[in-house]
């Protein structure tokens, strides 16, 4: 199967991810994808989740914090904007405390808590988490492409969902436990009901946002993850063991994407013998991923004789990816 | 006894009530309350635990429940870090 095939196969994939190492060209195949895509008429909207995103850099514009941004026909592109996001989300809760209780201002062990929170790592990647559910419980788009973080952290993304997940159906349970004991001591004090619980509401819509988040990122039928790899022994080996780990947490991995393979072209006599010996050690790893992986290979995509950033190279390199 | 016999405005009856109910219900009201109380503290432990140092997933979230428990905040830590439960002397 090709690339192509596989989109057309399965039309009701819209969320798709590019997971692999850094600097494979994730980015470079998010876009292109997404710019094949939106060809073909479908509404696309790639995002990234990483704080160092380099969107930007690819389309050759600025488009950090500002939203979906409208880059072609069809094609949307967002770049989150976490610090800002965590920022914002203080406030709000700053503004609740105030305005719940009448104070003048936030108690200051309160407030401390609040700004400490914001500057652990988890801070920033649960507001991503976040941020991502926003987008896409939404539904405004056909296509959702994410540009992931290199592998490890990407791994840690999804299986947050799985976490994030088991932590609030926990959680809801126990205050759904705290409202029984609650009414049992008013029905025994022949009391009125008790006011409804406004943290199980809370808890209730948290949980509503990473349930949906997290079924979409391990539903095969809905979801699609590819491994960007490129034909060298370390990233093979990495590859493979990252495979593993994914599939143990249940990431539907719908095939690879071998990139940066030199053109064939290139092999003719009279090479230097850095290329000639770069070449052959190149076919011997091609081949290498042709028998372990075999048909789970959806594309080999050829190296560029340029970096791929701005539109007319993406379309390009869509052409040759998808005809 | 003798006072809550003393028949009174509100009736005779209430105060027969308040007897039953303090004879037969108020042990398990108490202990409702008390272990309801005990759910409240894990409750805001589990959600609330980077305040006392012990970093409980996710933030972000927890975050989201901080303006319904801090009221409690002070009184959650205060029992947190005591050696003993206040619940090991009354039980």
């Amino acid at each position: 199967m090709s690339l192509r095939q596989v989109f057309e196969s399965y039309p009701e994939r819209r969320y798709i991810m590019f997971g692999g190492k850094g600097g494979l060209g994730k980015t470079t195949l998010s876009a292109t994808c997404a710019f094949w895509l939106a060809s073909q008429g479908k509404r696309v909207l790639l995002f990234s989740v990483d704080p160092q995103a380099s969107l930007s850099d690819i389309f050759q514009r600025d488009i950090f914090g500002q939203g979906p941004v409208a880059i072609a026909q069809n094609l949307w592109a967002q770049e989150v904007d976490a610090d800002r996001r965590i920022r914002e989300y203080q406030d709000e809760i700053r503004k609740k405390i105030l305005e719940m209780y009448g104070f003048e201002r936030v108690p200051e062990e309160i407030d401390n808590y609040i700004s400490a929170a914001s500057a652990e790592p988890a801070m920033e990647e649960s507001a991503i988490f976040d941020a991502v559910v926003d987008i896409i419980v939404k539904g405004d788009y056909d296509y959702y492409i994410y540009d992931l973080v290199p592998l490890g952290h990407a791994l840690y993304y999804l299986s947050m969902a799985k976490v994030y997940d088991e932590w609030i159906n926990k959680i809801t349970k126990l205050r759904e436990e705290m409202g029984q004991y609650d009414r049992v001591a008013a029905t025994m004090r022949r009391e009125e009901t008790v006011e409804e619980d406004k943290i199980l509401e809370e808890l209730l819509y948290i949980k509503k946002r990473i349930n949906s988040s997290s079924q979409i990122l391990t539903d095969k039928s809905r979801t699609a993850f590819f491994f960007v790899l490129v034909p060298e022994e370390m990233i093979i080996l990495d590859t493979r063991k990252a495979a593993d780990l994914f599939a143990r947490f249940d990431v539907p991995i719908s095939g690879y994407v071998v990139n940066r393979v030199l053109p064939p072209e290139l092999d003719r006599d009279n090479l230097p013998p850095y290329l000639r010996n770069r070449i052959s050690l190149q076919r011997k790893y091609l081949e290498e991923i042709r028998t372990s992986l075999g048909k789970n290979v959806l594309a080999y995509v050829p190296e560029m004789e340029r970096d791929v950033t701005g539109l007319a190279m993406i379309e390009r390199l869509a052409e040759r990816l998808f005809t | 006894m003798a006072d809550e016999k003393k028949p009174s405005k509100g009736g005779i009856l209430q105060t027969f009530k308040d007897i039953v109910y303090g004879m037969s219900s108020h042990e398990m009201t108490r202990h409702a309350v008390r272990t309801r109380a005990s759910m409240e503290h894990l409750f805001i432990l589990i959600t609330m635990g980077d305040l006392l140092g012990i970093p409980i997933l996710p933030p972000y979230y927890s975050l989201r429940l901080l303006p319904y428990v801090t009221p409690q905040i002070s009184a959650w830590k205060r029992r947190m870090l005591r050696e003993k439960d206040i619940t090991d002397t009354l039980g």
